[in-house]
């Protein structure tokens, strides 16, 4: 028989009820005592000898009365299966094999969670189920052992305020589109009623940037009790794993809610719809707009109808690249309740872009002005990306600290600099990586142009270029190479997309065409 | 110096095999990359200043296959994590489009490389909406001056492009556009034409910083090249071999039909890896008996890579399957490339064999059948439409997969074949 007894030691006053730590018991079998504590798992006494139960060890107590012989001893526990009381059909809900001492979670109102503490058998091995996320994980990235170091020189200075991420308080040249971006949402919040406006623009125009400062300001002037507080929340549609994860979002960021985009999506409804006395204006960024488009465009429509609600009080700002995109993508009923607030935001000219970059660089003379004209002239004119702009002064800035040392110039970013790094960044490789292919290679290229002249057709099989490969080869006293090398040769020069190849499984018949124009072909391979 | 003496033959040949084998195929970093100096400077200047003062950029590695981009960013990385402000501080998350497929196996994968705390184990839990939100929120908290800085590097990097609408991507070059947690996203590829994959919004996020590995090596750097990676090492324990051995390396380098091989190597690649597969099927020659590299391993190498390889199949082929092929060879001399089917080959067969043959039973059309079948499972033939049609087996049209260069070639070299085999081959029509 099984004989128990309670530490005594461990938390032994006369309280009703007695808690402990542990317990000891003697088990069948062996003359020692073993000793099971909270958290153990533990086997209890079942229907039969057999087959007891697996639990988990929550709570150990005595009714503390003060004759320990008589109090019973109470351990509360959560119960589990294993594998093999779990019934043969149901098995395969599983999904994969378990460990043979793998338990499972179990949870059914008949249990008694309190057992009488002489029921328990024992400790018992176990492999805990499949372990689950953390719930309160918090994301973040471990902090660095020293802090990293200040810009020591006036082009470190100079780089650290070129990088995009430093955003500058007040954006300059978009004083225009920040104005009226403010006066739409700033007459919403007071009103107390909603709206939706479209901001469009090629990337790198200062889109998200200046809402972002709208809404900082905004926030100030509420803060100073000049206008209603309001709520500000950001969505981005490349941010999302799926259209429909934006109402998780929304509802995260609003109430801190967790639920599953059906749910979410109906909670959100039920707020907007219904009116509350005391209700905050909620101010909704939508960016990369186009991400959320959906066959039924079922996200869209909801968003743009919020707004709608005589009780939402939403302003749903967004934005996207396409100035057509409402007529394009969307369907009547959807363009309709976006309205006709638009905005589109011009591509910077060069006298912008240089501007940016001296407002930008604050008195820090790193650059010459006719390097910065250069710049931005360069720039406006490709595509008035401001991102591009500040990535070349960056890239300019390293290029002119490493010959900094040998020139001893004026120590200021000047033309030559600012040359290279538009060269660096703009001028396609193409012409390099040929001149630097090997004399096979260059000579197949060859090939492919004189095929192509011969046929008069911008496309020819490998069968056709490798009988010209041949020729040449000869013409040029060099030993001819097997198809499988001339294969093999083909095969890089399509590898690094100088030609555009089939499949290589047809093998003589895969056709080729150059990715490159003629002329550059030709060009490169002259020059030397 | 007891221990260096007894050092055996046989012990140097083993030891000296297992440096140059490391250096050969397993890839072992070169103490400082060759002629990739300036490359080399940028990309560690770029990635010190991401360790250091936490300033994010983003680059792209460019530069054909076996140019050495993973080589030069190994040792890049190994020099930055000998920086005392580097070591501690760099987090670095490896990817590889090869293995991370799609967003959802890559984003549990930086998860887990940066141990995050929503990692189990080694196993990450959650959806992919709460794995790429939650990532996003670590990186969002931390700022430039205070969290680790972390490097991604993003092998084949253009077939992360092919990814739905470029998430990660986007993701990654917004947060080094931005102030959050300092990252660098190094990308390798071997297409040129990387930046045209990308969509518009992900392209203007990204830095059009573009590190290119081009080899500009002339033949004589290409043999010092060669050179340098066969010989030992200057701390190799027996000195008196690695003596021998490098002197005969250097003498192998002067050789007139050695540096007619690596000529010919040169011309057809620049690559390494190539150069690096020709060293190492003859430096698996040498042997105890055989202790240092002679010509002929180096002949013989280059003899078994250089090797065509339909040449070597259709040696093997039988007496009857060669004939076929060469009326495959009659028939596209007279139709002018145009597909055949079994039965015009048969009929092309039969009539040299009533006609010219002495040699050549006479075959039934099954087992003329048959060798043509065991000629299209070796697809030297296909159908011109491979999808399955309803075309008898006799009448589906095909194509021969050989050039006219290598029938003839192989049938020089066939062992015992017939003469009048052969000189049905040479006359220009049946």
């Amino acid at each position: 028989m099984v004989k128990r007894c309670f530490n005594p030691d461990i938390n032994s006053n006369n309280a009703l009820i007695d808690p402990h730590r542990s317990m000891s018991i003697s088990v069948e079998g062996k003359t020692e005592d073993a000793t099971v504590s909270l958290g153990q798992y533990i086997l209890i006494e079942g229907d039969d000898d057999d087959n007891p139960f697996v639990a988990q060890l929550r709570k150990l107590y005595t009714d503390g009365r003060n004759m320990p012989c008589f109090s019973k001893k109470t351990a509360v526990v959560q119960w589990f299966v294993r594998m093999c009381e779990v019934p043969q059909n149901k098995r395969k809900l599983l999904g994969r094999d378990p460990h043979p001492q793998e338990i499972f979670f179990y949870q059914d109102r008949s249990c008694d969670n309190e057992v009488d503490g002489e029921t328990i058998l024992g400790a018992v091995q176990t492999a805990p189920a499949t372990p689950r996320t953390p719930r309160h994980a918090t994301p973040s990235i471990p902090s660095r052992s020293a802090p990293a170091r200040k810009p020591g020189n006036v082009l470190e200075e100079a780089r650290a305020r070129l990088h995009v991420s430093s955003v500058p308080e007040s954006l300059p040249c978009r004083e225009q589109e920040f104005q009226d971006i403010y006066n739409f949402v700033e007459s919403k919040v007071i009103d107390g009623t909603g709206g939706c406006m479209y901001i469009s623009g090629v990337p790198g125009t200062g889109k998200t940037a200046t809402v972002h400062e709208v809404v900082r300001s905004l926030q100030q002037s509420a803060e100073q009790d000049e206008i209603p507080h309001f709520h500000f929340i950001e969505i981005n549609g490349m941010k999302m794993t799926d259209p429909h994860q934006a109402y998780v979002q929304i509802l995260q960021k609003l109430t801190n809610q967790k639920a599953t985009p059906d749910h979410a999506a109906a909670l959100l409804e039920k707020r907007f719809s219904a009116p509350a006395p005391k209700k905050e204006t909620t101010v909704l960024l939508v960016d990369e707009l186009d991400l959320l488009w959906t066959r039924k465009q079922n996200v869209m429509y909801n968003l743009f109808d919020w707004p709608t609600r005589r009780n939402a009080r939403l302003v749903v700002l967004t934005i996207a690249n396409t100035m057509d995109l409402p007529e394009r993508i969307m369907i009547n009923r959807v363009a309709s309740r976006l309205g006709l607030t638009r905005m589109s935001f011009q591509p910077y000219t060069f006298k912008q872009l240089q501007q940016i970059i001296t407002s930008r660089l604050n008195r820090v003379k790193a650059f010459e002005e006719d390097a910065l004209q250069l710049v931005s002239r360069k720039v406006a004119a490709l595509s008035g990306d401001a991102r591009r702009c500040l990535d070349i002064c960056r890239r300019a800035t390293e290029i002119c600290e490493h010959s900094g040392s040998q020139k001893n110039g004026s120590g200021l970013v000047g033309m030559s600099h600012v040359m290279e790094a538009l060269d660096e960044m703009f001028s396609s490789s193409y012409i390099a990586a040929i001149r630097c292919a090997s004399v096979q290679e260059q000579l197949f290229l060859r090939a492919v142009i004189a095929e192509f002249r011969r046929l008069g057709l911008e496309e020819a099989t490998f069968q056709q270029v490798f009988v010209q490969h041949q020729a040449l080869c000869r013409v040029e006293g060099l030993q001819p190479v097997s198809v499988s090398e001339g294969l093999a040769v083909c095969q890089r020069l399509g590898s690094c997309r100088l030609l555009l190849l089939e499949g290589s499984r047809l093998d003589l018949f895969l056709r080729i065409r150059l990715n490159v124009s003629q002329d550059d072909v030709l060009y490169a391979l002259k020059a030397d | 110096m007891s221990k260096r003496r007894s050092l055996t033959e046989a012990q140097c040949v083993s030891l000296a095999q297992k440096l140059l084998r490391e250096r050969l195929c397993h890839q072992k970093l070169p103490d400082r990359p060759l002629a990739l100096d300036s490359q080399y400077k940028h990309l560690l200047e770029l990635l010190r200043r991401t360790a250091v003062h936490g300033e994010s950029n983003s680059v792209l590695i460019v530069g054909p296959r076996g140019s050495g981009k993973t080589m030069l960013l190994g040792c890049v990385l190994r020099e930055l994590m000998s920086l005392k402000e580097a070591q501690k501080n760099v987090l670095l998350v490896e990817l590889n489009g090869l293995l991370q497929t799609d967003d959802k196996i890559a984003l549990k994968e930086i998860t887990r490389q940066l141990h995050l705390e929503n990692v189990v184990g080694d196993k990450v839990f959650g959806s992919f909406a709460e794995n790429l939100a939650f990532l996003l929120e670590a990186l969002k908290k931390g700022d430039k001056s205070s969290s680790r800085p972390v490097v991604f590097v993003l092998d084949e990097f253009d077939l992360f492009a092919h990814h739905k609408n470029q998430t990660l991507l986007y993701n990654l070059l917004d947060v080094s556009q931005s102030a959050q947690t300092p990252v660098a996203v190094l990308g390798l590829t071997c297409r040129l034409d990387v930046l045209e994959l990308l969509e518009k919004r992900v392209k203007s996020r990204f830095s059009h910083r573009q590190i290119h590995l081009f080899s500009s090596l002339s033949f004589a750097q290409y043999v010092d090249a060669v050179r340098s990676q066969l010989s030992l090492p200057p701390d190799f324990p027996d000195p008196k071999f690695s003596d021998a051995w490098n002197h005969s390396v250097t003498k192998l380098c002067e050789e007139k039909s050695v540096e007619e091989i690596l000529r010919r190597h040169f011309n057809s690649s620049k690559d390494f890896r190539s150069l690096h597969s020709l060293l190492f099927l003859s430096v698996s020659r040498v042997s105890v008996s055989h202790s240092t590299l002679h010509e002929a391993d180096l002949l013989e190498a280059s003899r078994l890579i250089s090797a065509d390889s339909k040449a070597i199949i259709l040696h093997g082929l039988s007496i009857l399957e060669l004939c076929l092929i060469i009326a495959m060879k009659h028939l596209n001399d007279t139709y002018d490339g145009e597909p055949f089917n079994f039965q015009m080959v048969h009929n092309e067969f039969k009539k040299f064999i009533q006609r010219k043959s002495h040699s050549i039973h006479k075959f039934e059309k099954p087992v003329v059948m048959k060798a043509f079948e065991h000629l299209l499972q070796l697809e030297l033939v296909r159908p011109v439409d491979s999808g399955v049609c309803k075309v008898q087996r006799e009448y589906q049209l095909m194509r021969l997969m050989l050039e006219h260069g290598q029938v003839m070639e192989a049938l020089q070299r066939y062992p015992q074949c017939p003469t009048d085999v052969k000189q049905w081959a040479l006359s220009a029509f049946a």
